[in-house]
């Protein structure tokens, strides 16, 4: 299971305020923590206005790559900055993300093609996010289709086949894991990875059902997630998960992990809303 | 009024409710009572929700049992008027600008500008510039809604403005912003009259541009 660290994430109000004021601790604070906590990228997202969206993403690549050297998962739809930025990384970055959207297709993945960058792919395309399995892996085939003619390896591609929340369609997890299957089935080469918030939006109690979530994901193939790897609950449940997958040799990181506390409880204990 | 069906709506109890809301009917009940009896258990539910005691999918079947008591009473009331649930306090056009696709917190605040006595023309998701100017020229609201979770919403909500301008249309209208990443700044680089942080926000400024209370 490959852990991209969501927290560098300018859409949240306290890193927008810190990229504001520049504050590099800050910054730097979350890239330590991630990566010692086990993120094997960084995703880093200025979420910022297009005309200094460069400048603050080039900040933050500059002030996580001094803290660590975990590759750096850079987060935006626009291809100037992007471009910038890819120039700027020490180690070959991540793209998030591509889809079969035209400005995308035409702005960002040109960019993956030419640096061999990995990408998270998305399940979706001008129309918006299909509301079927098949209509999905119909999007999916058309952007392998981009993606091939221009030499990406499939092992290359992140596909986050988009969880939509449960709150507002039942059958929305349902979807999500009949997602994965097919496309383990018919690209067994890409990889599945997904955030693992959005399914509880708008519901109470929301860590019980991000784990689960997990869990089941994980079942169906998901190999890759994007969280927040100091997340008690979702540390925990994928190192339980990959145990019982088969996916950790000898135990070997589930009883590193406990020696090393992992699973302590933090205080406050319990689930958060 | 009816306090057995006000109930079995704030308990999302939807089979009882439709059956009771039949019951009524066949009894002579007024029409117009019933759909004030849902209006009154949606204030209830739209407050709840407000407060953090009922959620996202309890506001999608309190949705759906009012469109399903609507559909009993509404071949009876066809050609008469009457009852407070007739009166709305004004239009809103409302809609997802374009380049988003985010709609669930829209979905909320429709729902709460409904329940609150609002007819809202719902323009969905994706919503092109043009579309918002001819819902404007069609519906005449005195609110119009823009909804956007992303900074990439920022420049369409700007557009969408600027366009309502230029139509000639941008005194008749007051035009409210919301969504993950706005605040007043973008309401203000958006030239918007507002930001509402919240669905009840989007309510009291709506009440408050229509002079009702």
């Amino acid at each position: 299971m490959k852990i991209i660290g969501e927290k560098i994430n300018g859409t949240r109000k306290r890193v927008q305020q810190a990229i504001m004021e520049r504050e590099a601790k800050f910054i730097q604070d979350l890239a330590r923590s991630q990566a010692e906590a086990g993120a094997d990228w960084l995703d880093a997202n200025a979420g910022t206005a297009p005309q200094r969206e460069a400048d603050d993403l080039i900040w933050l690549v500059e002030n996580i790559q001094a803290v660590t050297d975990k590759p750096i998962c850079l987060d935006s739809a626009n291809p100037a900055a992007l471009e910038i930025a890819i120039k700027a990384v020490k180690h070959t970055p991540m793209i998030n993300s591509i889809s079969a959207e035209p400005h995308r297709l035409t702005g960002v993945l040109p960019l993956v093609a030419q640096y061999k960058t990995p990408a998270i792919a998305l399940a979706m395309d001008e129309k918006g996010i299909p509301k079927t399995k098949d209509d999905r892996i119909n999007v999916i085939r058309r952007l392998l289709g981009e993606t091939r003619k221009l030499g990406i390896a499939d092992n290359q591609l992140y596909f986050d086949p988009l969880a939509m929340t449960i709150a507002t369609g039942q059958d929305n997890g349902l979807t999500f894991f009949d997602t994965i299957r097919a496309i383990r089935k018919e690209f067994p080469e890409v990889h599945i990875t997904c955030g693992l918030s959005n399914i509880s939006f708008g519901m109470p109690a929301r860590a019980y059902i991000n784990r689960v979530f997990l869990t089941m994901s994980m079942e169906a193939g998901l190999d890759s997630a994007i969280c927040d790897p100091n997340d008690h609950e979702i540390r925990t449940t994928m190192l339980a998960t990959e145990l019982l997958l088969n996916q950790d040799k000898h135990c070997l990181k589930y009883t590193k992990a406990f020696r090393a506390g992992v699973f302590n409880r933090p205080q406050p204990a319990g689930a958060k809303a | 009024m009816s306090k057995e069906l006000v109930d079995a709506v704030v308990d999302m109890r939807e089979e009882d409710a439709v059956k009771i809301a039949e019951n009524l009917l066949s009894s002579g009940a007024d029409p117009f009572s019933l759909l004030d009896d849902c209006r009154e258990a949606l204030g209830i539910i739209g407050t709840r929700f407000a407060a953090g005691e009922c959620f996202v999918p309890e506001l999608i079947l309190a949705g759906e049992m009012l469109r399903a008591v609507g559909a009993l009473v509404k071949p009876r009331i066809e050609g008469k008027s009457g009852g407070a649930a007739q009166k709305k306090l004004g239009k809103v056009v409302f809609g997802t600008v374009e380049g988003d696709i985010h709609d669930i917190a829209k979905d909320i605040v429709e729902f709460m500008l409904e329940v609150n006595g609002f007819e809202v023309i719902d323009l969905g998701v994706d919503v092109p510039v043009a579309k918002f100017v001819e819902a404007v020229k069609a519906h005449k609201p005195q609110v119009v809604g823009l909804s956007g979770f992303l900074t990439l919403a920022y420049d369409p909500m700007k557009n969408t403005v600027q366009a309502l301008k230029d139509a000639g249309l941008r005194d008749s209208v007051k035009i409210m912003i919301g969504g993950g990443q706005m605040d007043d700044q973008v309401a203000a680089y958006a030239k918007a009259d507002a930001y509402g942080k919240d669905a009840m926000a989007a309510v009291t400024l709506s009440k408050g541009w229509v002079g009702a209370k």
